[in-house]
């Protein structure tokens, strides 16, 4: 069943004119399309700056879109008023990038978790401590950890924490925005066999944002492979890894590193020049100036996402411009 | 152009906030404890610092008046001219930029970490009003400890120019205190009892703006901390000059 579905998805921002220049727009997301699913997970990969953690926060409605919508079980959350924004901030919820800086310093684990189901009137103030007890219980934490503050705790605890206060309120949907780059890998393992024991016994949709990929390929059902504000390619997870149909997926893939000697061996291509700028994005293909592969059409035409051999890509190469 | 849309687009959001702010005072949920705890540190925590700076600020005063009047021979009116600048001008004025420093610097500065730490888009997230949730209950608490330092930093004043009149200049402290109850009329007493409520609500208002719409990192904070601090003590003067023309007028003084 759908949960959740971004529709032509834009978010772009006006830069301040300087001397002598022009009227600019950063387009941190230029039509992006996705769907969420019950009981699954879509992630969202990209280099930094690309605009995933801008279509997380179009897709919790902490931002307004310039145009498109986000519908979240066929209603635009964009519209939504009263009663039924309160039901969809208690739907869809989020595990921020960093920890330490998430929570707050002067409220305890207590008052943290409990603090989502005060405000939804979900428990009963006499079974509070009893409903907290029980939520960090899921995320491994004791009750002896209620009455700690934040900088008690390491930062695997700190994003348990952070888990634990996005469980509270039972929500369908969970957008985890970097959840384990601020982690040390050993924690990393930790916190993604959390989210996956969490994901099989809740049922919970993850929008799962990531720049890490080994992660990604573990975690999610489905990838949407971002660049410069659009999804370049869009495919089943198993299917990307196996073959990468986009050259952007293909160098995202070939630079994560490996350890293990029996996979496969995929040449190492190391992408030239910088990310173009969101504002001065490359006429055509707004990869082609990077592109191992450009030919003629990639620097005049700009691909559409359409289907190719069952998955979305955009590249000549794979949907030849007729 | 661009500027412009944004410096009207500010503006814009600056009065939505502050309106909300004052009208989450009345509105459900209240949260009581946030208000509590920014009233422990908004008036308990600059008592001590109120009290410093107001009693420099009264014997200060004093001295300059009692070398100035001492030469015209009217060094008995020490008291009636502290206690009326004290209690119309500068105890208002002096206590409002002491809270400006300590405490809308503070209220700036934590609400800027919250943003950039994305908690107050957490807030959001859980269904709470960030207005109502952060900075009501900073006007709130504002709108009651301002006053109320500003009682204190007026006495403490009083207390301090006292010193000065009787122990430097050699002045009956009977007379100094009778000429202080003498002005302490209704008129006196009201032209510097609204200031503090103005300020305090000025205040709270800029620096949760100014916090708030925090971007960019550690330098973002910085700049949001100063122009919160520079920006309430820049309005705390001119409305202070309003503020007088207008109780002057409505107060019947003539000018």
């Amino acid at each position: 069943m759908e949960l959740l579905r971004a529709d032509s998805l834009k978010k772009h921002f006006e830069v301040r004119r300087t001397f002598a220049s022009d009227h600019r727009v950063l387009k941190a997301v230029d039509g992006v399309n996705f769907s969420i699913y019950q009981d699954r997970t879509f992630a969202m990969v990209g280099e930094s700056g690309c605009g995933k953690s801008t279509v997380a926060r179009l897709v919790l409605r902490l931002l307004e879109p310039t145009s498109g919508s986000v519908l979240f079980k066929g209603e635009d959350i964009f519209v939504l008023k009263g009663k039924d924004i309160k039901n969809f901030r208690k739907s869809v919820q989020i595990i921020f990038q960093d920890p330490f800086a998430s929570l707050n310093p002067r409220r305890t684990v207590y008052d943290t978790v409990s603090e989502p189901l005060v405000i939804h009137g979900l428990t009963p103030r006499q079974k509070m401590k009893d409903a907290v007890v029980e939520i960090i219980r899921q995320v491994g934490l004791g009750p002896e950890t209620l009455d700690r503050y934040p900088h008690e705790f390491s930062g695997g605890q700190r994003q348990r924490i952070c888990i634990a206060r996005a469980l509270a309120v039972s929500p369908e949907v969970i957008v985890a925005d970097e959840p384990l780059s601020a982690l040390d890998v050993s924690i990393q393992a930790q916190i993604i066999n959390l989210l996956i024991e969490l994901k099989k016994k809740t049922k919970i949709s993850f929008l799962f944002i990531s720049h890490d990929l080994r992660v990604v390929q573990y975690f999610s059902d489905e990838v949407g492979v971002m660049y410069l504000g659009k999804i370049v390619e869009q495919a089943k997870t198993e299917e990307l890894f196996e073959k990468p149909f986009h050259p952007y997926s293909e160098v995202l893939l070939a630079s994560a590193p490996k350890i293990a000697k029996e996979e496969k061996k995929i040449e190492r291509v190391v992408l030239k020049g910088e990310v173009p700028s969101p504002i001065h994005i490359p006429p055509g293909c707004p990869f082609h100036p990077r592109c191992p592969k450009r030919f003629a059409p990639c620097d005049k035409i700009v691909p559409e996402l359409k289907i190719s051999q069952g998955r979305l890509v955009s590249c000549h190469l794979w949907n030849p411009y007729e | 152009m661009i500027k412009i849309k944004e410096t009207l687009r500010d503006l814009q959001d600056f009065y939505s906030l502050s309106f909300s702010g004052l009208l989450g005072i009345g509105r459900r949920p209240f949260y009581l404890k946030d208000a509590l705890l920014q009233m422990d540190y908004a008036g308990a925590g600059s008592l001590l610092i109120v009290f410093i700076v107001d009693l420099f600020v009264g014997m200060a005063l004093s001295l300059q008046l009692s070398a100035e009047l001492s030469r015209l021979g009217l060094k008995m009116y020490i008291g009636m001219i502290v206690g009326i600048s004290v209690v119309r001008e500068l105890g208002p004025v002096v206590t409002a930029l002491v809270f400006t420093g300590r405490v809308g610097a503070g209220m700036a500065s934590e609400l800027g970490s919250m943003a950039l730490g994305n908690q107050v888009d957490m807030i959001r997230v859980f269904g709470f009003d960030p207005i109502k949730k952060l900075v009501t209950p900073r006007i709130v608490s504002s709108l009651i400890m301002l006053p109320a330092l500003t009682i204190i930093g007026v006495a403490v004043s009083l207390l301090g120019g006292y010193y000065i009149a009787v122990f430097v200049s050699h002045q009956s402290g009977t007379f100094y205190w009778s000429s202080i109850r003498n002005i302490l009329t209704i008129e006196n007493v009201l032209a510097g009892a609204i200031k503090p409520f103005v300020f305090g609500y000025l205040i709270a208002c800029i620096c949760c703006y100014s916090g708030l719409s925090t971007k960019g990192g550690a330098i973002g904070l910085r700049h949001s901390t100063t122009k919160a601090v520079v920006m309430s003590i820049v309005m705390i003067i001119i409305s202070d000059f309003l503020l007088t023309r207008l109780l002057l007028y409505v107060l019947g003084f003539s000018v």
